[in-house]
């Protein structure tokens, strides 16, 4: 059947591509394009890049790095074939007044083909896919288990009692993973308010982090060194500053971790600045923070209650603090930079040592930690305003402005730098 | 260059820009409403670049429709969401919700009819499109509405009367269902009205008999069962209750939210936790978050697990009560089950294990069962 051009108006209502694309506005589209296309080629070429996907550092990574680099190239490939083909097809045909050609009702040979050549592809990746997705899920080789809890905008580890490993006690820590190395670890992930995702890139894939549910994930690095990550499912204010590190030791150094970490409190010798510094962090602090083993001056044991004053019900406790490289959910480092790049930049065999030193006077990234206890919803965005709290019913979410004096921060500083 | 649809994409960019404006000045600068309409705004720009560019779709050698338009009642129930909208910023947040339904269902018909009455000289195909355009989504929404009202209102007969009235009425009702149904099936030429006027008369029945039986309320079985605190038991010896044991669900579909399998095989009680390939006989849960134990009896006897929940109020079951309500015994427990049963509970421990005493920590015993008990951790 031949068609001829229609005048009827119904036809020539039709949207005109080759119009719209000589209006200025669309030039100015298509540069807009160009140029956001541009940045984000350019911005993919660097090299230092923590969370880089391309650069497994463990088993589990490994695993599917091997399988998206084929699949990529492949991808990649029909990828160029099909745009050829489209571009080809919109140069070749476009409206240039002349008539329609005829018009037929298919051709079953060509589709017959242009459907089962993708299936055909789509299969040999699903079966290499799924196997990859099995073998991630394996649990029943798991040598050391970490539960792992999501909260705006920080995540909880916690180290139940595992003998095989020294930990005879739970530990509890938060802001950075500590792991032995070539160790088969197991995260058993949930969430306490909304949903996370729990994304270390050299060591394995993303795994959500959802309320009520407890998903795991496999970690193995393969050698000693700090891995950085971040929380990849859009969670709130904050969610681009929820970030986490896994920290990677040799097994004689996680077993001096694990020591440490068991170790009785040790309160500050009586008249100094620190010994000050308990006094207000049992003020102020406690109320959400926990320190295992501290006191009150009756004797009691300080029992912190972030159930009653955060709506996630938790805050991070602070045993040990000093032991971290991070704070506030990993967004600022406890130590300075230059000591930061000291314990990044180290060699495998140093990396333990360097890390185990954990944070003192000399390292510590003081303008940051005084910032954030100055005024903490100033430097990382939180639902922490008093006046803003009638859906929560006056809880935070976040750390919220304590109005601490200048005399107190030094006094808390002093003290927390205790923490070891 | 602008026309009609332009000016409205255009000026609601705008008011969405003034709205932005304004949240971050008097609102607060840093909250997820800023970023939600600053993600509307930029939504609202984009939609106005692509009608610019479209010419709103115009034609503009289509002749457009000079008739006056019909009266409609969109503007009358655009209105009463606005005050029921603005209402609800001050009475209820349901009225909030829903005034802004209403609002937003009332501007959507409004703006398609003002549409369709322009669409074309032809008045029947102009109502023609706008029933394309609606109906697939009024009538599933009608319908969806209209049952569920229909399904809430039976809800509360059956709440009211009793079990075999229930009973009684349930195969009478679909009977009904059954014969009148089959009635329009047989004879199909019956006029519509006949049928809607049916169909109408047993909605309405239905509908009264619900009201009757809210103002009823529960029939005493139920409401003796509600009184000995179905859900959120604490008499959790070994003994059997009257409600509250009854018929005990045997098996579970849960296994993905279960921070241990709690068994108890030849007289002894372990916990399986998921990761570790051994046995363990303490489970390490993380604080303030609801965890899940299942409990598998694979005991010959019936029984029933028992959660102690600390000294002070440090726990609470699922249902939200504070454990301790009901005494001094601060547990809460399973029904009991008999061999090869299962069942869930559900508990939040908002208190860490170190602000329990030393010799009385969480743990998950069985009623009745000496010497046999799974430690909970609090870190």
């Amino acid at each position: 059947m031949n068609h001829r051009r229609s005048t009827e108006p119904h036809v020539t209502r039709r949207f005109s591509l080759s119009r719209m694309r000589r209006t200025p506005l669309s030039r100015a589209m298509v540069r807009a394009t160009t140029a956001v296309g541009a940045v984000v080629g350019l911005g993919s070429c660097a090299t230092n890049a923590a969370q880089d996907t391309w650069q497994p550092k463990g088993p589990n990574a490994k695993m599917i790095d091997d399988l998206q680099q084929p699949i990529f190239a492949v991808a990649g490939i029909i990828g160029i074939i099909v745009f050829a083909a489209v571009s080809y097809a919109i140069w070749r045909f476009k409206d240039r007044g002349q008539p329609i050609p005829e018009q037929t009702h298919g051709k079953p040979a060509l589709e017959i083909t242009l459907t089962v050549i993708p299936a055909l592809i789509l299969a040999v990746v699903g079966v290499f896919t799924f196997r990859v997705i099995f073998d991630l899920a394996k649990t029943d080789d798991t040598e050391l288990v970490i539960n792992v809890t999501g909260q705006q905008w920080w995540w909880e580890y916690d180290y139940p009692a595992q003998n095989e490993w020294g930990i005879t006690q739970p530990i509890i820590t938060s802001g950075q993973l500590v792991m032995p190395v070539g160790t088969k670890v197991l995260l058993r992930e949930t969430s306490r308010d909304v949903i996370h995702s729990y994304w270390i890139p050299a060591l394995n894939g993303k795994r959500d982090a959802v309320p009520g549910r407890i998903h795991t994930l496999r970690l193995e690095a393969d050698e000693p060194g700090i891995y950085a990550g971040q929380c990849t499912e859009f969670c709130g204010l904050s969610h681009a500053n929820m970030r986490m590190e896994a920290v990677a030791l040799s097994k004689e150094d996680f077993a001096t971790w694990v020591a440490n970490q068991q170790a009785a409190y040790q309160s500050p010798a009586e008249g100094t600045l620190a010994k000050e510094g308990e006094s207000v962090f049992l003020n102020q602090c406690v109320r959400c923070h926990q320190v295992d083993g501290l006191k009150r001056p009756d004797g009691s044991l300080a029992i912190a209650a972030p159930d009653e004053n955060v709506w996630s019900g938790a805050a991070p406790n602070l045993t040990n603090l000093m032991t971290r490289n991070t704070f506030a959910g990993a967004m600022f480092d406890l130590l300075r930079d230059a000591c930061r790049d000291d314990v990044w930049n180290a060699e495998s065999a140093e990396f333990g040592a360097k890390y185990l030193a954990g944070v003192d006077e000399a390292c510590l990234n003081v303008n940051d930690l005084r910032a954030w206890l100055r005024n903490a919803p100033e430097v990382k965005p939180m639902y922490a305003n008093p006046a803003l709290l009638a859906d929560t019913n006056g809880k935070y979410r976040g750390m919220p402005n304590l109005g601490l004096s200048e005399s107190d921060i030094d006094k808390l500083v002093a003290y927390l730098l205790t923490l070891k | 260059m602008f026309k009609v649809g332009s000016k409205l994409f255009l000026g609601t960019t705008g008011f969405a820009a003034v709205n932005l404006v304004a949240y971050l000045i008097f609102v607060e600068r840093l909250a997820i409403g800023g970023v939600a309409l600053s993600m509307l705004f930029a939504a609202l720009i984009g939609v106005s670049a692509a009608v610019l560019m479209i010419n709103d779709g115009d034609d503009e050698t289509q002749p457009r429709d000079t008739a006056l338009t019909r009266a409609s009642m969109w503007p009358l129930i655009a209105a009463v969401g606005l005050v029921l909208l603005v209402l609800g910023l001050v009475v209820s947040q349901l009225y909030f919700i829903f005034g802004g339904i209403v609002l937003v269902a009332a501007l959507a018909e409004w703006m398609v009819q003002a549409w369709s009455e322009t669409a074309s000289d032809d008045p029947a195909h102009n109502e023609f499109a706008r029933r394309r355009l609606l109906h697939p989504i009024e009538f599933p929404v009608i319908a969806t509405l209209g049952l569920g009202v229909v399904i809430f209102s039976f809800s509360r007969i059956m709440l009211a009367i009793s079990k075999n009235a229930g009973t009684v009425a349930f195969m009478v009702l679909s009977a009904l269902v059954l014969a009148v149904g089959s009635m329009f099936a047989i004879r199909p030429a019956l006029k519509p009205a006949l049928v809607s006027g049916i169909c109408v008369i047993g909605a309405v029945g239905i509908v009264a008999g619900g009201i009757a039986g809210t103002g009823a309320g529960l029939r005493p079985q139920l409401a003796e069962a509600a009184a000995e605190d179905h859900f959120s038991h604490r008499e959790c010896g070994p003994e059997k209750a009257k409600y509250f044991d009854k018929k005990a669900m045997k098996t579970l579909s849960l296994r993905s939210n279960v921070a241990a399998v709690i068994e108890l095989r030849d007289g002894k009680l372990t916990a399986d936790v998921y990761g570790f390939t051994r046995p363990q006989q303490q489970v390490s849960v993380p604080r303030a978050n609801p965890v899940t134990f299942i409990f598998r009896n694979f005991d010959s006897a019936e029984r029933r697990m028992v959660a102690y929940l600390g000294t002070a109020a440090a726990a609470m079951p699922v249902d939200g009560e504070m454990a301790g309500k009901h005494g001094d015994t601060n547990e809460t427990c399973t029904q009991l089950i008999p061999q090869g049963a299962e069942q869930a509970l559900t508990i939040t421990y908002n208190k860490p294990s170190i602000a329990q005493d030393n010799d009385k920590p969480f743990t998950l015993t069985v009623a009745g069962l000496e010497g046999q008990a799974i430690e909970v951790v609090v870190p």
